[in-house]
């Protein structure tokens, strides 16, 4: 695998392996402004093949790999042929609609990936009813830039790096400056944080977090309910949470967030360890 | 064959897409729905967008995608 250099080489690729393509597949969302960030921290690889392109992007100590292909038929083809699939840690995600999104696992499997966790979507219009009637004396603020160690600290250890697309300190700070991190402080710690992206009428929970030893203060409560005060514009709020986190599946349908129905298979080769 | 219009309303019917000159920074398609806008109007104008112009000020309104539409081949 070779380095990115630029977003149009990662745009090119994508086009060289869509051309005339009979079933184009991807696990590939491409969001420029990240992509030139991945390219500018050196965390983006690309290795070309004749009618696909597997991306590596580079977090920690393991891969995220993207793949887009021109058919499935040559994704299965190519996948065998992949030395770095054995080679180094990797994980993807295939994310899609419940059938789509399983029915592509085998190719994978077979390749010696496992099925690592299973993500689904959530989302609430802003007249869905948010259930939490809880008061709070808690003040909640935007974080500041010192705090990105803090913030990065209490991800690292509420998350699983592995299959929940934890931000590095670059991101946190980039985040914390454009006032996308809320966090509740207790006795000079970082109680809580609620960790969001904004963008016009739709907004992304990305990360709701409560240090185990503040969970008594209701803190969590106070950030979700600040959160939704402060997003006024926005008429669609969506997170990802891991479906065997009932207790957060329960608490986000508490304030109003249902399955809309795409899911996120987690898959992690034989060098990722859980 | 669907309009535009009717696509974008598949995709997400919580927002008025007549109502807005940028469809991106107003928060109303992220990067999954335009895939999904891709795989749609592909098949259903009987073309394939280029990988090359999967960018956003392709997809900021209706009027932006009939522009990409026509260039990629369709008679829409």
């Amino acid at each position: 695998m070779t380095p990115v250099q630029t977003v149009s080489q990662v745009f090119d690729a994508i086009q060289q392996a869509k051309a005339g393509a009979p079933d184009f597949c991807t696990n590939f969302f491409p969001v420029q402004r990240k992509v030139q960030d991945w390219i500018s921290h050196g965390e983006l690889f690309a290795e070309l093949r004749h009618d696909a392109i597997f991306f590596y992007r580079r977090d920690r100590d393991f891969w995220h790999l993207y793949y887009c292909a021109s058919s499935k038929t040559a994704l299965h083809r190519e996948i065998p042929t992949v030395a770095e699939l054995r080679t180094e840690p990797i994980v993807l995600d295939l994310v899609g609609k419940e059938g789509d999104a399983s029915a592509a696992i085998g190719d994978w499997e077979s390749a010696g990936f496992r099925r690592y966790s299973r993500l689904f979507r959530m989302s609430r219009t802003s007249t869905d009813a948010n259930g939490d009637k809880t008061e709070s004396t808690t003040k909640i603020e935007f974080a500041v830039v010192p705090d990105a160690k803090a913030v990065l600290e209490l991800l690292e250890r509420a998350f699983d790096r592995f299959g929940e697309q934890l931000p590095v300190r670059y991101e946190i700070e980039s985040a914390i400056q454009a006032q996308q991190v809320l966090v509740a402080r207790h006795q000079g710690d970082i109680a809580g944080l609620l960790f969001f992206e904004t963008q016009g009428f739709s907004s992304t929970l990305r990360f709701w977090a409560v240090a185990t030893e503040h969970r008594a203060l209701k803190v969590g409560s106070a950030l979700m309910r600040h959160y939704f005060a402060t997003q006024n514009a926005v008429k669609r709020f969506v997170l990802w949470v891991a479906a065997d986190n009932v207790n957060a599946v329960q608490k986000y349908g508490h304030y109003g967030y249902k399955p809309d129905g795409l899911v996120d298979y987690v898959l992690a080769n034989q060098l990722v360890r859980s | 064959m669907k309009s535009i219009a009717e696509i974008l309303k598949e995709i997400r019917p919580e927002f008025d897409f007549t109502t807005s000159q940028d469809f991106i920074s107003d928060g109303m398609l992220d990067s999954f729905d335009i895939v999904t806008l891709v795989s749609s109007l592909d098949k259903n104008f009987s073309v394939s967008i280029p990988g090359t112009e999967i960018l956003p000020e392709n997809f900021q309104n209706i009027q932006t995608i009939e522009a990409l539409l026509r260039k990629s081949g369709a008679a829409t």
